[in-house]
């Protein structure tokens, strides 16, 4: 039996993120998140790449909960890749 | 208002900046923020647990020092 499983990814805009720690408790916490296949935090883009499976997540749900750590989140338009 | 004492794991105004930013979300609360020493000062009628889990949104390790 085979499970098809859509992944999407997205590169999220995150602000706020000022040192190494930030960008390991966001890699944390998102990465811990239902979904969530993988995850990469630039502290020098200011960004998020995530891959992740459509079913459980979206670039909104994504972005909401960096922004519900307290960091400023966006999904950049037209990026929403399958 | 009863005034609690929080030892949250922030390394840098990044950290603090986000402490701030879910605390004022949940509005209702007045607090201070030492981050040298890591503390977190909170004003506030609500219980204990809602402003812990508050803080642990930040992905900090959060210790609760009690009242002061």
């Amino acid at each position: 039996m085979t499970q098809t499983v859509s992944l999407g990814s997205v590169s999220l805009k995150v602000e706020g993120m000022t040192c190494g720690s930030c960008v390991q408790s966001i890699e944390q916490r998102i990465g811990s998140q239902p979904g969530v296949i993988h995850l990469k935090v630039s502290l020098e883009e200011r960004s998020a790449t995530v891959i992740f499976d459509l079913s459980q997540q979206s670039p909104e749900s994504l972005s909401g909960a960096i922004e519900d750590m307290g960091f400023e989140s966006s999904v950049p338009n037209g990026s929403t890749a399958t | 208002m009863t005034k609690h004492e929080f030892e949250v794991a922030m390394t840098c105004e990044g950290c603090s900046g986000a402490v701030t930013r879910v605390l004022n979300k949940l509005g209702d609360v007045k607090f201070e923020i030492d981050l040298p020493k890591k503390l977190v000062w909170i004003e506030s009628d609500r219980e204990v647990d809602v402003l812990m889990e508050t803080l642990k949104k930040c992905g900090k390790e959060v210790k609760y020092n009690g009242t002061k």
